[in-house]
């Protein structure tokens, strides 16, 4: 093996000229790869991020309260009682939360806009302000001054909201100012609140874009629900990669428990109403999902990075399968008669077919290490910079301010297998054909 | 009479070429005895290197028997015609055809590596004894575009030593060296068929080449019109030499 891994090499150096030429085209396209899986891998650690630290736990209980065919509250009655199910039965929980969950219009003296409402007890939910980071208020007043205004503590008080810098920009409030929420109740009537902002976050993608934040009470308040109502409770696990099997653990112990339970649809509460509306029940219904079902509305985002992504490097992967197809046949012919000469000397058909199927390996692994770890340092290195996103569309979709490209070590590894076989693969046909040259013709081949 | 090594049978080799049909051999019966040192001679297109090939195992005749070390190659398949290239024969080649990339060692080590079953110790001391063989000790470390054409005809000799194989096969082995050296080269292979006994069969239309071979079996259009063997000299210098040196010599 060590012979062959020596011609193969030496072949490679021989040839630096086309090696160079072929590696560094290989090494681009699993640089590029590893920036764009980074890319994705960025805006889907942002949407977790994003959604969990606002609307989303791991797993949530959550369901409808239905008085009559033609409504649906999105309400969980005895949340207390939910609450101790959860505690109950489901191990691996890091902490349990919950909020209100509410939709109507922000009306400013100037503006207006619709979002959701999530009514949030500070003095509980902890993760929240950890994750969100207030804004200067320059961020979102035009001559603003370069400091932080208010305290997301003061969501404690009554009829405050916590609003994001997209939104109090839109809505032109600062810290301070006073707005006006108005709803529907879930039977019907409009109700309306006035509210003061207390805090302004720095925006968290597009899910910041219509959420606020305002404490349990105001919220009851306005939709006239009693204290132990609850919107949704939220399990956040110590491993997020558990939430299909907690989900399906939390269904069984509510059923167990006695609970009514809706059909599982992995989709947000707020896409749910309609059906649940024409469903001819009464009463309460418990709901079980995932984060990835209550984000589930914002994965064309992901689909469509992956989906360019993809087309763009099976493109580029084509192009360089071709290269290193077209470039090993000119080595095949190149040394054509040294195949006869190992040939005759006693190589076997399988020998010749590892001799070159090594020299591309060789140089599609060595190729894609060197692109991988170049991307991987591109990537880790454009996060760092802190790189603004400078177009508000994009900071949405890329749900971040900054570009965010997150380097995941099985992607890196991936790209490197990936591209490591396709380079195999592409070589393997002008291979197969070395190996079954007739040494006598190959030793009379003349170069 | 000891048992013959090569024994080709009535053979006839074609060849297409277009829509013609190269008839490159035409019914040639040989016997050659082990340990003889034997020169196939003939003019360019005589069918010197087709019965090589056939004896090397590396082409299959269209017709007739071609047996080889006791093997009858007809009825031997890919796998078993390498095995058998790799452990009874040898190969020298009229352009050397040394692996460019492996230094003087290395490629006399090579078919030994494709052998197996020898330790790394064994293997060092084989190639170090026939490099000193051939007297190339001293390049040991240099890559083949580091030799003269002499030099890498002795390694090629080297590499077909190695593996003690009973017969070593050598096409125009002279042809792309000066006559001097192409004289030392046939000295050298004769010193080893003397000293080891091997089997040389070698091609050659040099008339100073053929006058060094024991046995000279002279080819003419595809077909055998002379063969020494029954002249019991040792030398060529019977009438096949003779009728050589009457042919237009061109290179082939």
């Amino acid at each position: 093996m060590r012979v062959f891994l020596t011609i193969a090499l030496r072949n490679l150096l021989l040839a630096w000229r086309r090696s160079a030429f072929l590696g560094v085209a290989i090494a681009a396209v699993t640089l590029l790869m590893v920036l764009l899986l980074s890319l994705s891998q960025g805006i889907r650690d942002n949407l977790i991020f994003a959604a969990t630290a606002l609307t989303t736990g791991h797993v949530n209980v959550s369901g409808f309260y239905k008085t009559a065919q033609g409504d649906a509250s999105p309400i969980v009655t005895g949340a207390a009682e939910a609450r101790a199910v959860v505690e109950k039965h489901l191990e691996g929980v890091d902490f349990i939360v919950d909020r209100q969950n509410g939709f109507g219009k922000v009306v400013s003296a100037t503006s207006s806009l619709q979002s959701v409402f999530k009514g949030i007890d500070v003095s509980q939910d902890t993760r929240f302000l950890k994750a969100v980071q207030l804004a200067e208020e320059r961020e979102y007043v035009k001559d603003g001054r370069a400091e932080v205004i208010g305290s997301a503590e003061d969501l404690a008080k009554p009829n405050s909201i916590l609003l994001f810098a997209s939104q109090a920009k839109r809505l032109e409030v600062q810290v301070g100012d006073a707005l006006t929420l108005t709803t529907q109740t879930f039977r019907g009537m409009t109700n309306t609140a006035e509210v003061t902002v207390v805090a302004v976050a720095k925006d968290l993608g597009m899910i910041s874009s219509f959420h606020v934040f305002m404490p349990p009470k105001t919220l009851l308040d306005i939709y006239q629900l009693k204290e132990n109502t609850t919107g949704v409770i939220m399990v956040y696990l110590d491993d997020i990669d558990r939430a299909n099997e907690a989900r399906a653990e939390l269904y069984k112990a509510f059923e167990d428990e006695g609970y009514s339970m809706m059909e599982y649809d992995p989709r947000p509460y707020f896409m749910k109403f309609e059906g649940v509306m024409g469903e001819d029940w009464r009463g309460q219904r418990i709901d079980i999902t995932t984060w990835e079902d209550e984000t589930s509305f914002m994965s064309w985002i992901l689909t469509a990075v992956d989906t360019i992504s993809f087309i763009l490097i099976a493109v580029l992967t084509i192009i360089i399968a071709i290269g290193i197809t077209n470039t090993m046949w000119i080595a095949v012919r190149e040394r054509t008669r040294e195949l006869g000469t190992v040939r005759a000397i006693g190589m076997s058909k399988r020998q010749v077919l590892l001799l070159f199927m090594l020299e591309a390996l060789i140089l599609g692994f060595a190729s894609t290490v060197v692109g991988a770890a170049i991307g991987a340092g591109i990537a880790t290195g454009i996060t760092a910079a802190h790189i603004a996103v400078p177009i508000e569309a994009m900071q949405i979709i890329l749900m971040s301010e900054t570009v965010v490209l997150s380097v995941n070590l099985g992607h890196v590894i991936s790209a490197v297998l990936v591209f490591t076989l396709v380079t195999a693969l592409a070589a393997a046909w002008p291979a197969i054909r070395a190996s079954r040259l007739q040494p006598v013709t190959a030793i009379h081949h003349i170069d | 009479m000891s048992s013959a090594i090569v024994e080709l049978n009535d053979v006839i080799k074609d060849y297409p070429l277009g829509k013609l049909t190269v008839h490159a051999v035409r019914g040639v019966s040989i016997r050659i005895e082990k340990g003889e040192f034997t020169a196939i001679a003939g003019p360019s297109g005589s069918g010197k290197t087709t019965i090589l090939n056939l004896i090397g195992c590396v082409d299959v005749p269209t017709s007739g028997k071609v047996s080889v070390a006791g093997s009858l190659t007809n009825d031997l398949g890919d796998r078993a015609l390498t095995a058998l290239r790799l452990h009874k024969l040898g190969f020298i080649f009229q352009s050397f055809n040394l692996i460019g990339v492996l230094n003087v060692f290395q490629n006399v080590e090579f078919p030994l590596l494709l052998q197996g079953g020898m330790s790394k110790g064994e293997r060092a001391k084989r190639v170090d004894r026939i490099v000193e063989e051939v007297g190339l000790t001293a390049h040991v470390k240099h890559r083949p575009n580091e030799l003269s054409g002499g030099q890498r005809q002795r390694v090629a000799i080297a590499r077909a030593l190695v593996t003690n194989p009973a017969i070593i096969l050598a096409d125009e082995p002279t042809a792309n060296i000066d006559s001097a050296t192409g004289h030392s080269i046939i000295e050298l292979m004769k010193q080893i068929n003397d000293e080891q006994k091997t089997t040389f069969i070698f091609s050659t239309h040099d008339q100073k080449v053929m006058e060094q071979a024991r046995r000279i079996i002279l080819l003419k259009d595809g077909v055998v019109v002379d063969d020494n063997a029954q002249n019991g000299d040792g030398q060529a210098s019977g009438a096949a030499g003779e009728k050589l040196s009457g042919t237009d010599e061109v290179e082939e």
